[in-house]
């Protein structure tokens, strides 16, 4: 069934991310990067940082918490769901040891032969409420009675 | 790493080529530090029945090797100021070694007046584009503090 396109617009509630500094280790190792501003303070410092930063991906993790809640909302499970494009546009980079808030909201919905492409925006932003990231992703979900197909992430 | 950045660059410049490979073992060390856990990425017999020719990695793990060629170039990997792909083909991750090599380079495609400076990357499985659309905007050194 596709998805009503009145939904555009929703906005869901603003997650909570804590950004630690184990998990910015642990995703560096996972992608193989030994960049020392990821796990060296002073390295980071070197760059004018106040702290160790995170890899420019790292940040989708507290996206994809609001994409989880999106995709409840909807009914749809994320085997049918394939990432299509994705968009970071960076503020200043993730404090280490504090919480961030991601809010996402539904910005499009379009059908393309039996599929929805959803167009999904999270602004990810600091305890003070200053912008920290600016995610853009599409995200294309197949119809709930198909196996098979396209699927590529 | 600093000297090639402050020189001065040009648009057409390649100014970085690396091949990373991707093994299994790096997509379960990636399930398990992003969360993403969808089946399609380390089980064989999920990615056969949605219709995959085997497993495949993730693509934010494809994003993230080739932002690794910017923030390797750049060295603070806070200088990338915009950056976006579009998963354009499935990346299939043998079930040996070796892994899968992945090509990733980066040229100049604009040197702004504000010191930015806008990449494209080139993201590649035998000879075939697996993302497309690739872009980045990052910082370059001059315009940051100092290093130690």
């Amino acid at each position: 069934m596709p998805i009503d396109p009145s939904i555009v617009g929703r906005v869901y509630p603003p997650q909570i991310y804590e950004v630690s500094r184990e998990k910015i280790r642990e995703f560096a190792e996972a992608i193989g990067d030994a960049n020392p501003a990821y796990v060296d303070t002073a390295a980071a410092r070197g760059y004018g940082h106040a702290d160790v930063v995170a890899p420019p991906t790292f940040v989708m993790i507290p996206v994809m918490n609001g994409f989880d809640l999106l995709m409840k909302d909807l009914g749809i499970e994320f085997a049918r769901v394939v990432h299509v494009d994705q968009r970071f546009t960076y503020s200043q980079p993730l404090p280490v040891g504090s919480r961030v808030e991601a809010t996402t909201r539904l910005d499009g919905v379009r059908a393309v032969a039996g599929n929805d492409l959803l167009k999904i925006r999270t602004e990810v932003r600091g305890e003070d409420g200053s912008d920290i990231c600016l995610s853009e992703a599409t995200l294309l979900v197949r119809p709930e009675d198909s196996d098979g197909g396209d699927a590529s992430d | 790493m600093t000297e090639r950045v402050t020189e001065q660059l040009v648009v057409g410049d390649v100014v970085a080529d690396h091949m990373y490979w991707i093994t299994r073992e790096n997509l379960v060390r990636y399930a398990g530090a992003s969360g993403d856990f969808n089946p399609i990425h380390w089980n064989e017999r999920v990615a056969k029945s949605v219709g995959l020719p085997g497993v495949i990695a993730h693509g934010m793990l494809t994003m993230a090797l080739a932002g690794r060629l910017l923030t390797d170039w750049l060295g603070d990997p806070a200088a990338v100021v915009e950056y976006g792909v579009r998963f354009a083909r499935p990346v299939v991750v043998p079930d040996d070694d070796v892994g899968v090599a992945v090509r990733v380079a980066a040229a100049v495609t604009d040197v702004r007046d504000d010191g930015l400076v806008a990449l494209e990357l080139t993201v590649k499985v035998d000879e075939q584009k697996v993302l497309t659309q690739a872009r980045a905007l990052c910082r370059l050194p001059a315009d940051r503090p100092s290093q130690p």
